[in-house]
């Protein structure tokens, strides 16, 4: 039979409420908890059931991780399952986080379940099985019977189908099917123009993803009295990376202080981005912070000055919502210096 | 106008002596038509094969698809390409249904030609699959483009446009089995009964974005890439007035035999007086730089306004630049109060994850999708093959490569096959058969 070995947090795992929610990683063989209703739906036997506290794992991220990575070493797993987590935001960011690391180091699969509202699933949808779940504790008996759905799927080494038909938020893949019922688009455009022109609803084959448009700023009056920053999507850093940006589907963003600095030197800064060639920048990392033309345009009073610090991220992968929170914790360092204008460098 | 299709179902295709029909079973004389194919001096090679459903075959590279037909008052089948100018749309056709003629090249392929499968796992990805066909394989002198990735395959083309006549000439005196009748009268004659329902048109872009003649579509012969769009009569289509290029990624492609049979046409047909009143085809295409896309989506939304359409239906031949075309018209259809939807394939990529069109707008909000391009296939060897296919991976087809760091060669030497569903022919069928859609995964 297959193995599979559960994550649930210390509430779940049976330990206690928020006191209780410091408690490093356990693991214990058999069923806690909601294994249990597990071991009745998934075609494998739970074998374990690790138990972590919601703060140690939010606070001690990678502390919590290695630990428990530890205790799967050499552990005969199938499948690893995390939660269901419901709108609890704290245990569905673990639930994604414990997940992300089994499925990336061990290469296993990974099924999770939250509720819309949890923040665990803008996080990590794209990269899990993150069932839809209820808001509480009340839909356990439903979340772990669709987790079960998807888990026996992967276990019987079948295709899970589509995000609709399974009950997963869409991990941002569009693939080809065939419909069983046969109906030829020429029925289907029929269906939907009639719906369209009487005004009922109808459901579009392809959602247009809501484009949130930022409108362009007023032009700075006077340029030659602004203050502007650089920033950048390519990747420029110390050579250390010393925030540790990734290279790709970037979380993080550094700043980095040239105010002695009339030029970037290769050897000094680099390109940690995946997404492109690196020689041209890292041999020259002004093709991308033009620190350089920067300075001599300031001396030639094009502008009033430059902010001292040019701020990176990585593009590639990056997704709107984190790129959104990355800018939110920027912008106060650009107001608190009464930056007036901004050059953006995309790659 | 009315347009008279009378129906001879085929069953089956058999070589003999003379070329009839009788009882379902097409019977072609194999000399007789080679020799009216190698009329045409650029025709080095040329060999006829029948492939039916089920049949062990694979073809590559395949370039057309025609229905075989004839008009029993003499007029050209494909007015303007096979023969002279003459009217489309009203009178009488014969066809052979259930039977296309398949053009494959006997050697060369290109960015523009595809493959069929009649059986197994492949047999789904084509509506060719499904059908009785006369395969014309044949090579030609046209050296120029023996090694070039776009090829106009002109002489291949025509060669299966007038085969097709030269077939269906065996029904020209018979009587049909069964009838169909395609009647609209003028737009603005349609009686309160058909006039009260919401109105609509059907906007087609087919091909037409090689500024060199000889690989666009053609309206009567004339190349689409000269048009600016205009209105035509929904009959015109079904009766021979387009015949396809020589140009898209082949699962984009609407072949001669899906602008004869276009489902989408026939579907508003059929809703015609019912639930719409089908008001006619705004036949557009599809350009290359965005003055030229935006000067069409102005043409066709002024159109449907002075013709007054409630809705519109917008299908492309392509993806890719041709998505700005696609998107561009809704948007101004929209814009100018038309409700409009969309039928498109996607290109989301191997993985799935790419952005399914090039450009997206929010007024884009009905479409019908009808798969995407660059789905891996991998498919068994077949016992036999006609044509080349060593054409998938050495001549550029777009759905295939010489070799893969990883996916290895398109042709394995067992005689399977990896490629992009971008290189199954007509794979994707947005003219309207399509049973394919996109879902979230």
């Amino acid at each position: 039979m297959k193995k599979a070995i559960l994550y649930i947090n210390q509430f779940f795992g049976q330990i206690g409420g928020e006191e209780k929610a410091g408690m490093e990683p356990v693991i214990h063989e058999g069923h806690v908890g909601p294994a249990m209703q597990f071991a009745k739906e998934i075609n494998a036997e739970i074998t374990h059931t690790i138990i972590c506290g919601d703060n140690f794992m939010g606070s001690n991220t990678e502390e919590a991780v290695s630990r428990i990575m530890e205790m799967l070493e050499g552990k005969e797993i199938d499948l690893f399952l995390a939660g269901p987590a419901f709108q609890a935001g704290r245990y569905g960011v673990a639930c994604g986080t414990i997940c992300k690391a089994v499925k990336e180091k061990l290469g296993i699969p990974v099924v999770t379940s939250m509720n819309v509202e949890n923040p665990g699933v803008e996080m990590f949808k794209k990269e899990m099985y993150v069932l839809k779940g209820g808001h509480s504790a009340a839909k356990m008996r439903a979340d772990v019977k669709a987790m079960a759905k998807v888990a026996n799927k992967i276990l019987a080494g079948e295709e899970v189908g589509s995000a609709e038909e399974y009950g997963y938020f869409a991990r941002g893949i569009r693939r080809q099917v065939w419909r069983e019922d046969g109906i030829p688009a020429s029925e289907r455009m029929i269906d939907m123009l009639v719906k369209k022109l009487n005004g009922q609803p109808f459901q579009t084959e392809l959602p247009i993803p809501k484009i949130d448009r930022v409108p362009i700023a007023p032009a700075i009056k006077e340029l030659g009295k602004a203050r502007i920053a650089l920033l950048n999507t390519g990747g420029i850093v110390p050579v250390d990376n010393p925030d540790r940006i990734q290279s790709a589907s970037a979380t993080r963003w550094g700043r980095y202080d040239v105010s002695n600095s009339d030029d970037l030197k290769g050897g000094e800064y680099k390109t940690i981005h995946a997404g492109f060639d690196p020689a041209a920048a890292d041999a020259d990392p002004d093709v991308i912070t033009p620190i350089d033309a920067l300075r001599k345009l300031e001396q030639e009073g094009v502008y009033g000055s430059l902010h001292p610090y040019f701020y990176t991220t990585v593009g590639t992968g990056t997704t709107e919502a984190e790129a959104q929170r990355m800018a939110k914790e920027i912008i106060p360092y650009l107001q608190g210096d009464h930056v007036d204008g901004v050059i953006m460098v995309s790659t | 106008m009315k347009l008279e299709i009378g129906n001879f179902y085929v069953n089956d295709i058999k070589f003999g002596d003379k070329l009839s029909y009788a009882d379902g079973v097409l019977t072609i004389n194999k000399e007789e038509a080679l020799a009216f194919i190698k009329q045409d001096e650029r025709i080095t090679e040329a060999e006829l094969y029948i492939a039916k459903p089920g049949d062990k075959i694979r073809m590559c590279p395949v370039k057309e698809a025609i229905e075989p037909r004839v008009r029993p008052d003499g007029r050209t089948l494909f007015p303007g390409y096979t023969g002279d100018i003459a009217k489309c749309g009203s009178g009488v056709t014969h066809a052979l249904k259930n039977c296309s003629v398949l053009v494959v090249g006997r050697h060369w392929g290109g960015f523009q030609d595809g493959v069929i499968d009649m059986s197994g796992e492949g047999q789904k990805y084509t509506l060719f699959g499904q059908l009785n066909n006369i395969v014309l394989v044949a090579d030609t002198n046209e050296d120029f483009e023996k090694r070039e990735q776009q090829k106009k395959n002109d002489a291949l083309r025509r060669a299966g446009h007038k085969l097709a006549e030269f077939i269906g000439s065996c029904v020209k005196e018979l009587i049909p089995e069964e009838t169909e009748v395609y009647e609209l009268p003028p737009m603005i004659k349609r009686g309160e009964e058909v006039e009260k329902l919401p109105s609509v048109v059907y906007v087609m872009q087919p091909q037409s974005q090689m500024e060199e003649m000889g690989y666009n579509d053609l309206v009567y012969g004339w190349d689409m890439n000269h048009v600016v769009p205009t209105v035509m009569h929904p009959n015109e289509i079904l009766d021979g007035a387009m015949v396809s290029g020589s140009f898209m990624p082949v699962s984009s492609k609407w072949s001669t035999y899906d602008f004869m049979n276009c489902p989408n046409i026939k579907a508003l047909y059929r809703a015609h007086g019912k639930t719409i009143n089908f008001l006619g085809v705004i036949m557009s295409n599809l350009n290359v730089a965005l003055d030229q896309k935006n000067r069409s989506a102005q043409f066709v939304a002024q159109i449907a306004n002075i013709l007054g359409a409630d809705g519109a239906v917008v299908a492309e031949e392509g993806y890719g630049n041709p998505d700005a075309d696609f998107v561009g018209c809704i948007v101004a259809l929209e814009d100018a109060g038309v409700k409009t939807v969309g039928v498109t394939n996607e290109c989301t990529g191997r993985d799935g994850q790419s952005q399914p069109l090039v450009t997206l707008d929010e007024k884009c909000d009905a479409i019908v999708s009808c798969g995407n391009v660059s789905e891996l296939i991998k498919l068994p060897p077949m016992e036999t093959v006609l044509g080349e296919l060593q054409a998938l991976a050495r001549d550029g087809l777009s759905g295939g490569w010489a070799d893969d760091e990883i996916l290895g060669p398109s042709v394995k030497e067992d005689g399977s096959i990896i490629m992009e569903n971008n290189s199954m022919f007509c794979g994707d069928r947005v003219c309207g058969w399509s049973t394919k859609t996109m879902k979230e995964f």
